[in-house]
């Protein structure tokens, strides 16, 4: 049993390797069809096994190994690594691991035209897929969000929501990044809100800017990123732990990272109730555009404190939002088709993005700083704080947490954290709105 | 939705885009901070107003109003309910065990004598 997997797979990794040795299969595909064409000229004088032997050719032109590409097995590596990530190092495992196994998914080589791909009409992967398209999971996944969260900290000391804002300045300096790297303008944008660190955002403003449908004002169409941009948006949500600690400790002082801020007081159940209402008509306000995830976030907020729809805001936070993160994650991974995904573009948007989380990490610090030169004495904050400003919530949070344990083992900074985190949501979601409406 | 800049250079329009936009993301987040500093307590203020006048203290509350509820009627109801949320159910151990029986040796389970000869 064991030599008969053993030949099975070095007879499988053979075929593999084949394509990316350049023994190009074209050849072999233009003589099946040959062959095929003959068959049906001499159907009847041909015996059984040559023409067993044929469906037999026929049948391998179908398989995986006959269409596979180098592409194809680089993005299936990348896969596999995300599972690992996902898994090894419990980065984010809820979004590596579904986007890790959808993009394996779409990356299995087949042939086109028989309604398999994500990227063909009619396909199932297709129907999951005009979900993140239409830019429909975004805000069914920021309805559980908002079921989630505990603005409480953001009640309790408002002037936080500025830090929020602060970190935006990484969705707008992108945004300009990409125009000079010679991307347009509604594509820019979109690139640019993988600033936001938040995911469905990212998907949400380039599903409606940069979706391969929309046409320019000279006639061009934009190209389709959503793939690339979602991917980069969660691969870096992803990697928070690694980008942003440096970029603390750079911009911050040991003695600014022992400051002790007074604990916040406590907020009544009023105040969390009149919170998401009055945020919601605040913020859609100065951005309609945003009305879809904002309205959504608040919404479920309201659901959560109003005391009386405890089902819903459980549903809200558990089931639905799980359901929706499994086919967004699947669904946005099986669109990095090798041939759609691996273009320059998708690199210039990693390089982007990674910049942009750094920019809009050193905004929250910085801007942090410059609001201590205002407070004075218990009001000061630690600027540790403002780099949960990017949102990735609850990741920088904690990452913000783990960076403050390390300077003064007895600071806990995650209920201030908090505060900017989901203040950047806010943020991130009029920023996408903004862009929205100047672009779209 | 118009576009004011549509023939201008692309990247003038963009600074006009990053100020814009990071003022306007700004002054969002500044109306909701100011507006949760200020606006709120004088909101619920104002609520508070409207519905009654202050809380009753403790001291206020006169004990007189329920001369006929008894520390015994208290004790009998909690113990009511209490044996209400708790003791609905017998509890039993849950936990079932199969003894080991002695094994005798019979054709019925026979390694050899099988019906399907498996060898169990």
């Amino acid at each position: 049993m064991k030599k008969i997997i053993l030949i099975f797979g070095v007879l499988s990794l053979l075929i593999f390797i084949k394509p990316v040795l350049g023994f190009n299969n074209n050849s072999a595909k233009l003589s099946a069809s040959a062959a095929i064409s003959q068959d049906d000229n001499a159907f009847t004088q041909e015996g059984f096994i040559s023409e067993a032997f044929n469906g037999i050719k026929q049948f391998y032109q179908y398989t995986g190994f006959a269409n596979a590409e180098s592409g194809n097995i680089i993005m299936i590596l990348i896969g596999i690594i995300f599972i690992y990530l996902g898994i090894k190092f419990d980065y984010e495992p809820l979004l590596l691991i579904p986007i890790g196994a959808g993009v394996i998914i779409g990356n299995i080589p087949f042939v086109a035209g028989n309604q398999t791909g994500i990227y063909e009409t009619g396909s199932v992967l297709n129907y999951l897929y005009f979900g993140v398209v239409k830019g429909i999971y975004p805000p069914l996944i920021f309805l559980g969000i908002g079921a989630m969260t505990d603005f409480s900290s953001l009640i309790a000391n408002p002037k936080l929501m500025l830090l929020g804002a602060a970190a935006q300045i990484g969705v707008f300096a992108t945004f300009l990044g990409a125009l000079y790297l010679g991307f347009n303008l509604p594509e820019a944008g979109a690139i640019g809100i993988i600033g936001g660190a938040d995911g469905p955002t990212a998907i949400f403003l380039s599903s409606k800017l940069a979706n391969g449908i929309n046409v320019l004002a000279d006639g061009t169409t934009v190209k389709n990123l959503i793939g690339p941009i979602a991917i980069a948006a969660y691969s870096y949500m992803a990697l928070v732990p690694v980008i942003q600690p440096p970029i603390m400790k750079l911009l911050t002082t040991k003695k600014e990272r022992l400051i002790r801020m007074k604990p916040p007081r406590a907020v009544s159940q009023k105040e969390k109730m009149i919170f998401p209402i009055v945020a919601l008509l605040l913020t859609t306000f100065i951005s309609p555009s945003a009305l879809p995830l904002l309205g959504m976030l608040f919404f479920g907020n309201l659901l959560k404190e109003s005391g009386r729809t405890e089902r819903l805001a459980d549903t809200a936070r558990t089931k639905l939002i799980d359901i929706v993160t499994i086919l967004l994650g699947v669904t946005v991974g099986a669109s990095t088709q090798a041939d759609v995904f691996i273009t320059k573009d998708s690199m210039l948007i990693f390089g982007l993005g990674a910049i942009s989380f750094v920019i809009a990490t050193m905004g929250g610090l910085l801007f942090a700083k410059f609001m201590n030169l205002f407070l004075k004495g218990d009001d000061k904050l630690n600027p540790l704080i403002g780099a949960a400003g990017v949102s990735a919530v609850p990741d920088s949070a904690r990452v913000v947490h783990a960076e403050g344990l390390k300077a003064d083992p007895h600071n806990y900074l995650l209920m201030h954290a908090m505060a900017p985190n989901v203040a950047g949501v806010i943020g991130s979601a009029i920023a996408a709105g903004i862009i929205l409406s100047f672009l779209g | 939705m118009t576009h004011l800049f549509l023939y201008t250079d692309t990247l003038s329009e963009g600074y006009v885009i990053l100020v814009t936009g990071l003022l306007i993301v700004f002054s969002g987040l500044l109306l909701l901070t100011v507006f949760f500093k200020f606006g709120l307590p004088i909101l619920l203020y104002i609520y508070k107003i409207i519905t009654k006048g202050p809380d009753k203290k403790v001291a206020e509350i006169s004990s007189k109003v329920n001369k006929d509820f008894t520390g015994e009627i208290a004790a009998a109801i909690s113990t009511a309910i209490y044996m209400y949320l708790d003791e609905r159910h017998d509890k039993e151990n849950a936990i079932l065990t199969i003894k080991q029986a002695r094994k005798l040796y019979s054709p019925w389970s026979s390694k050899i004598y099988g019906v399907y000869n498996n060898k169990l």
